[in-house]
């Protein structure tokens, strides 16, 4: 491998969370194997975005404003990280694990002939080889997997999987040209419903809500804890079937697996469709008046009571420790 | 129209899994397999797409999977497509994400499509890469994560999920769809529909109808090797509180939190 290039994502400017995890990882890996390392950035405020990108430990930036992902989909983002790709030789390309990253990622993998290794929560150079790890079967197993007979490598990232570092002095800029594709997709329109909200999926802080709420309004309790940690709101597949919270929201099976530092259910019984999503939360809190919920099973702090109480409460005290913080 | 839903056969998500120790691969024989839930969707709006179009719309089942993966097929025809494709050969053994792209866009070529719909990722790996690989294998338009779609003239439109909203996109046709769980609630097969499944034909064509270069499927055809597997531990039951003061609970969860440092 001639490189490491880390693909970063950007809305408006502002980068994911993840990029910053990513492009400290990747510059490791990047000295590690004794090559050069590099982050992407696409679109119309790329250039503000990879501002960002300047106190991370990658070495350079390659930023292409006039790459038009806004209006195309993975298409055009395709076409220039295969361009670059082919620039820079073969390298291990890593990608955030999210809707347009995992597109790009495998699309890719089929262009450059890759090894392609998804929902990597670590990964590693051991003896010059790549090895990574990989949860599978809903985190019941870790598995561990390398690359080979394969000039380029992809791999998608788990957010809230690696720890970011800062470093003065890196980031140096390089322009990028717009790749010339036609493109049959479309985006006729973007729908900002929680702009600037942090994902489920990219918080390290997540505060749940279950059946146990009883109604969509009572989601403003989960709310008020979530934006009091500085966390995000998830949500157990009974909430989400009960139309009581959009789906991205929703954790488990039929939702999003995601690994935060701290996972708080509430309401939530646990059951296995929900577990698989969270299992690997650093810390699980539950809060359920059910003494007998399979989710005190797991969780390291089972509290049973009433949440309506509880909760709010809770949200007064962290409230109260961050303004006297 | 021709509209293909591309499925996959995983294992029941609390099932007890095991491992050959040799090949690292999932013990299938031993558990009870499930059509990927994910799926469910997929073929659900199949299925509402030809009702809405009428005419001579079809919809086509396929699956690369083993022999056992008729089962999971059975069901999608229960549910009401028309016929199906199994592609099954113990070459395809071990292939990875890009291998089954690879396999599944040369018969989405053998069989033609106008449409292909599939769910978002699978249950058992959750890679969420084998859409867009097929897309790009097969050059047509890559519309992923997929809440709400219509289809009209030769063109779909398409509300594409977001990290903090939604896209409205246009495509024309062919394309590949991938579809949500917030698309729509999957019937259940009817009785007279799994009665009817028996009847339906299930295509099994060999890797050579389709093309296939065996060089590049199964474990030695996968850029991707799985060195390790082994179980997670079970997480442990940790403390618990159970006093009737709620203000104390919420005391006592918050000294927790700073114990842990997360606050």
């Amino acid at each position: 491998m001639k490189s490491v290039l880390v693909f970063v994502e950007q809305e408006d400017g502002a980068i994911r969370r993840i990029a910053l995890e990513m492009c400290t990882r990747g510059a490791d890996l990047a000295k590690d194997m004794g090559v050069p390392s590099a982050s992407v950035v696409l679109g119309k405020s790329a250039a503000k975005a990879a501002e960002q990108l300047k106190g991370t430990p990658i070495e350079a930036v390659y930023v292409g404003e006039d790459t038009p992902v806004d209006t195309h989909l993975s298409d055009p983002a395709v076409d220039a990280v295969d361009a670059l790709l082919q620039q820079l030789g073969p390298s291990l390309a890593l990608f955030p694990g999210s809707n347009l990253g995992r597109d790009v990622a495998a699309r890719i993998g089929v262009r450059r002939s890759a090894g392609v290794i998804t929902d990597v929560t670590d990964i590693d150079v051991k003896d010059g080889a790549i090895s990574a790890q990989s949860p599978k079967f809903g985190g019941s197993v870790m598995s561990t997997i390398g690359l080979k007979n394969s000039e380029y490598g992809v791999v998608t990232c788990r957010p809230n999987s690696f720890i970011a570092r800062q470093e003065a002095g890196k980031g140096a800029i390089h322009q990028l040209a717009a790749p010339s594709g036609q493109y049959r997709a479309k985006v006729e329109e973007k729908v900002a419903q929680e702009a600037g909200k942090l994902g489920v999926e990219e918080a390290s802080i997540v505060v749940s809500g279950g059946r146990g709420l009883g109604g969509p309004e009572h989601f403003d309790i989960i709310e008020a804890l979530a934006e009091a940690l500085g966390g995000a709101v998830g949500a157990s597949r009974a909430a989400v079937d009960a139309g009581w919270i959009a789906h991205k929201h929703q954790v488990g099976q039929t939702g999003k697996t995601i690994s935060p530092q701290l996972y708080i259910a509430v309401g939530i019984s646990g059951a296995i469709q929900h577990k698989v999503g969270m299992r690997s939360a650093g810390t699980i809190v539950a809060i359920n008046k059910d003494a007998n919920a399979p989710i005190f099973e797991f969780a390291d702090l089972g509290v049973v009571g009433d949440l309506f109480q509880i909760v709010p409460e809770l949200t007064k005290l962290v409230k109260e420790r961050r303004a006297n913080a | 129209m021709k509209i293909v839903v591309t499925v996959k056969q995983v294992p029941d998500t609390n099932a007890e899994k095991t491992f050959d120790p040799a090949t690292k691969r999932l013990n299938r024989s031993s558990i009870e397999n499930v059509l990927n839930p994910f799926d469910e969707y997929a073929i659900e709006e199949a299925l509402r797409i030809k009702e809405a179009i009428g005419g001579d719309t079809t919809v086509t089942i396929l699956t690369m999977a083993p022999a056992s993966g008729a089962d999971v097929v059975r069901k999608a025809l229960g549910m009401g497509a028309d016929n199906a494709v199994l592609v099954s050969d113990d070459a395809l053994g071990g292939s990875d994400t890009m291998a089954t792209s690879y396999v599944l866009a040369l018969a989405l070529k053998a069989t033609g499509f106008d449409l292909v719909l599939s769910g978002t990722q699978s249950t058992d790996a959750i890679c969420g890469v084998v859409p867009a690989a097929i897309a790009e294998r097969l050059g047509v338009p890559c519309i992923t994560y997929v809440k709400k779609m219509t289809v009209a003239d030769g063109k779909l439109d398409a509300q594409r999920e977001t990290e903090s909203g939604y896209l409205r996109v246009s495509a024309p046709l062919p394309a590949l769809v991938s579809v949500t769980k917030a698309i729509n609630e999957p019937r259940y097969p009817t009785l007279k529909g799994i009665m009817g499944a028996k009847k339906k034909e299930i295509k099994t064509p060999s890797l050579a109808d389709l093309g296939v270069d065996t060089s590049k499927v199964g474990e030695t055809g996968s850029k991707t090797a799985v060195e390790v597997i082994k179980p997670v531990g079970a997480r442990q039951k940790g403390e618990t509180i159970a006093v009737s003061d709620p203000k104390e609970s919420a005391k006592q969860i918050l000294e927790f939190l700073i114990a842990k440092k997360v606050v």
